[in-house]
């Protein structure tokens, strides 16, 4: 990059918060899905959202391209550095600005981590809700901007869903307030087109996010199945009851055997095991939790196992939790993918799943969101024989197209980012895409704003989600992988 | 029925504000209507998109309108997958009737309309929601997927049919709220909720608001979680209903606990009795004339907005009817003079107690001489940019709605 913009921006900021040097900049040439790599010119550490505008006005001005990066948990190459731009990364912006119980609101800078703000509120019997399994380090700036799931959004919803209001810098360098922390505020909801967006159409400089009351009670059960179609039929019955659990888990016997090596959670032997968790007044969970029981039963669980008390529910969880990192137990390596389908499609869609592991003599395990039809198929391989890692990936793209083709999602959860954008056309006609396209171009005319994300660059068709490798979170036991 | 049969002469039922349209077009087919859309972008005709009509009014006075582009032939259920509970349907379909397809599932949108006439695309275009939006939100929160009818008349989707989706920009998301400026609703797909096993309502009442507002608080507090909840005061009187719905036990020992921190003991409602008392209470702000406004406040400013009321009451406004729906937003029906009810809306945008004050229905004189809007915000702001690509000859409601 012109030397002259460096110092443009060692003018804006301060020298110490520009960083060019190759050691530094090495730990931003990717987020948590490494085989997606790029070295930034630039990486940038604002303090402050007027920080940010300076920064986002020089890029404007002198036509850089940037990226705004969280705390790079992401998983579908959405913080990948563009070549010839800078990083912006909102580490530095980490304040817990206001903490309102009266009115169940919480204001944050981006870089402060999704339960940090639980941390704080959970004195008054509060807790943020939207809990993906990196929630002790992604930041909520990149979760706005992956509009991020967890367990409990069964429930819960999205973060889409508790958002309040965000201060963000557009493209051109203007800073906005987006929604309110008033209800009902005027006029279409660009918050909810922002959240989701991936970082492409503004940088988040500040959330105001909901609060809730941690519920009173929280019951959990673990049953065994001889099939995922029972364990299948077992949720739809749950559901058919007019029951809305916390969170419903599946995990097939590749998981289980995979979570069993890892961390002996105990699970009973069984083609599938499913979690159930439901929270409430205790007067409902009490009721609720008996119909699931009794349906679990009916529907031919082998074995139920109530969780007594909160060591033995934090067991079943870990041993969930711990099946993907586990994987690396009974395979060298291994893909995460992460599809959606209709939660009626999950036997057929299943079924598929294991013909084509068959047909291709390839290891699949499935964890998964049950009760809304999130997959995570684990891709088991060995990238040191030959073939096998372009077999694997191979089989990734395969399974997103049964999603597809099963009316799904590419994605539930981890986004489109650099991995998935040429599955877009899968999912979205031509003219979708052009209009999605041009709702960027009316914000980021210039198209400096995390460029070549999210929506598909025919010059790159074919490219095919990449391998799972541990993240540095992972390996230190910080979080999970849903 | 070709596109030309489907176009009709306005006539003064069609009447806005008392703009008569030049043009009726109520299309059959997504693709007639998305012609019709493309037509009048490029003939440059003021176009106003109309679903049941019952909120067709809100929003500025216009100069003139050529077209109104009506979805009423486009009311088919496209798709129930109940075992999914999603449920996929055209624009022009009523939300009741909706509600009672839905209902040989046993599941609903939780999404209520004082107007019997509203429909799907009405419910998305002003994001409009009755008290159940306590527990479900708004129809945005329920929103999974669209299609979209754009101005240069292609068709096009966001979203999908699946409840947990991240591909793509939220579309359904940005027209919620829009009001007809952006693109036309062709069919939403919603995700939709079990009916409760059982149901009851507590209606405690109170000599003013200040009692009131000492009990809600103390339910906010609580663990007590209600389906529903409103505020209600009319004519000196104040209610304040509260709805619990869940598994038949929990409904009692809920309803037992909010008893207990009630300050004195509520009226008991449930089966037809208490949907009757629910229905009223959504039409209840609509039902006489005045001026009806939508204002928003932090629940902690519960007793301060109280407060405000009877001030504008004090100053010869005539607070007709004041519903809290949720812990944090309302409607407030005033009676009085034009320059009566102006000077009121003035006091409460100026107000720090209550924000986002929005007049959704008054007389002609009044929608001329203040924006029914309110100031502009970082939103709109935004969403004007965006107009200006959806939107290039700027037909959509334009000048009537809020960008
Ligand atoms: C072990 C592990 C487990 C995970 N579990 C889950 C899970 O359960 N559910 C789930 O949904 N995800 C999960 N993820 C994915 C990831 O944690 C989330 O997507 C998270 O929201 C990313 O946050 P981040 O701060 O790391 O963002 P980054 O990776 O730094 O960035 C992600 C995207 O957000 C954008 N961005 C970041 N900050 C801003 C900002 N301030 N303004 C604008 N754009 C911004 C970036 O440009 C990029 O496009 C997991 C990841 C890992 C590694």
């Amino acid at each position: 990059m012109d030397q002259r913009i460096v110092e443009q921006f060692r003018d804006a900021i301060g020298p110490e918060a520009v960083l060019t040097e190759p050691v530094q900049l090495v730990t931003y040439e990717c987020d948590a899905l490494p085989h997606l790599r790029s070295m930034p010119d630039v990486v940038l550490l604002p303090r402050s959202a007027a920080d940010v505008q300076k920064i986002v006005r020089i890029c404007d001005r002198e036509g850089v391209p940037f990226v705004a990066r969280g705390h790079g948990t992401g998983l579908s190459g959405g913080a990948l550095p563009v070549a010839g731009g800078v990083v912006i990364t909102l580490a530095k912006l980490n304040r817990v600005l206001e903490i309102d119980i009266p009115n169940r609101r919480v204001t944050v800078e981006p870089g402060v981590t999704n339960l940090e703000i639980t941390r704080q509120v959970a004195p008054h019997g509060y807790y943020y809700a939207p809990d993906p399994s990196s929630q002790q380090v992604c930041s909520l700036g990149g979760n706005v901007a992956e509009n991020s799931g967890g367990a409990h959004c069964l429930k819960y919803g999205f973060t889409v869903h508790h958002i309040l209001a965000v201060e963000a810098v557009l493209p051109n360098g203007e800073l906005v307030q987006i929604g309110s922390p008033l209800a009902d505020a005027p006029g279409p909801d660009v918050l909810g087109l922002l959240v989701g967006s991936e970082g492409t159409l503004a940088v988040v400089t500040k959330v105001v996010v909901r609060i809730l009351r941690k519920p009173e009670s929280v019951q959990t059960l673990l049953a065994a199945f001889n099939s995922t179609s029972e364990a299948g039929a077992a949720v739809s019955e749950i559901i058919a009851a007019g029951i809305v659990p916390a969170a419903v888990e599946m995990m097939d016997a590749v998981a289980i055997e995979a979570a069993e090596a890892a961390v002996h959670p105990n699970f009973p032997p069984a083609d599938t095991i499913l979690i159930v968790e439901l929270d409430g007044p205790s007067a409902e969970v009490a009721e609720l939790f008996g119909i699931v029981e009794a349906t679990c039963r009916n529907a031919g669980a082998t074995r139920i196992e109530v969780a007594q008390d909160e060591a033995q529910r934090g067991r079943i969880w870990k041993g969930r939790k711990a099946a993907f990192a586990a994987m690396g137990r009974i395979s060298p390596n291994y893909y995460v993918q992460d599809g959606v389908v209709p939660r009626t499609k999950l036997p057929e869609v299943m079924a598929r799943i294991r013909q084509l592991a068959e047909r291709e003599g390839i290891r699949i395990g499935n964890v998964f969101h049950a009760g809304d039809g999130n997959l995570h198929p684990l891709i088991c391989y060995d990238e040191r024989i030959e073939g096998q890692s372009a077999l694997a990936e191979r089989v990734a793209g395969e399974i997103l197209i049964y999603c597809v083709e099963a009316g799904g999602s590419i994605t539930g959860e981890h986004g489109v980012g650099a991995d998935k954008k040429e599955f877009m056309p899968r999912m979205f006609s031509e003219d979708s895409l052009d209009v999605m396209q041009s709702v960027r171009d009316a914000l980021d005319p210039k198209r400096l704003c995390n460029p070549g994300k999210v929506l598909p660059t025919p010059r790159l068709c074919g490219e095919v989600p990449g391998p799972y490798r541990e993240h540095p979170i992972e390996r230190a036991g910080l979080g999970e992988r849903f | 029925m070709s596109v030309s049969e489907a176009l009709r002469p306005g006539t003064a039922e069609d009447a806005i504000d008392g703009v008569v349209p030049l043009r009726v077009a109520l299309p059959e087919s997504p693709e007639d209507l998305a012609r019709v859309l493309a037509d009048a972008s490029r003939e440059r005709q003021l176009t106003v998109l109309r679903g049941g009509g019952s909120k067709i009014g809100w929003g500025r006075v216009a100069d003139r309108i050529d077209l109104v582009i009506g979805t009423a032939r486009l009311g088919r259920l496209v798709a129930h997958r109940y075992g999914d509970m999603t449920v996929t349907a055209q624009a022009g379909m009523p939300l009741a009737t909706l509600n009672r397809h839905l209902f040989e599932h046993r599941q609903h949108l939780p999404v209520e309309s004082a107007f019997e006439d509203a429909t799907v695309g009405g419910i998305i275009a002003t994001n409009d929601a009755g008290p159940m939006r306590h527990r479900f939100g708004t129809p945005r929160d329920l929103l999974i997927g669209v299609t979209l009818a754009m101005t240069d008349g292609r068709l096009v989707t966001a979203g999908g049919t699946v409840v947990k989706n991240v591909a793509g920009y939220d579309l359904g998301k940005l027209v919620s709220g829009s009001h007809g400026t952006l693109a036309v609703i062709v069919d939403a797909t919603f995700k939709l909720l079990p009916l409760p096993l059982a149901s009851m309502t507590l209606v405690g009442s109170y000599v003013d608001g200040v009692a009131l507002a000492r009990d809600v608080a103390a339910l906010h507090g609580s663990q007590v979680e209600l389906t529903s909840f409103d505020v209600y005061a009319a004519n000196g009187r104040w209610v304040l209903l509260m709805r619990m719905a869940s598994s038949p036990a929990a409904t009692e020992a809920q309803a037992a606990e909010a008893r207990r921190l009630l300050s004195s003991a509520p009226t008991v409602l449930s089966g037809d009795e208490e949907a009757a008392l629910w229905g009223e209470q959504i039409r209840a702000p609509w039902l006489e004339g005045g001026t009806v406004l939508r204002l928003s406040w932090l629940p902690s400013n519960l007793p301060a907005v109280i407060a405000l009321l009877a001030r504008l009451q004090s100053r010869g406004c005539r607070v007709a009817a004041f519903a809290g729906r949720t812990m944090g937003a309302g409607l407030l029906r005033l009676e009085g003079e034009d320059s009566t009810v102006l000077a009121a809306v003035g006091d409460l945008r100026a107000a720090g107690e209550v924000g986002h004050v929005v007049i959704l229905r008054a007389n002609r004189r009044v929608k001329e001489q203040i924006d029914v809007w309110g100031p502009s915000t970082g939103a709109i702001e935004v969403g004007r940019v965006l107009k200006r690509k959806f939107d290039p000859q700027n037909i959509l409601n334009a000048g009537r709605g809020p960008i």
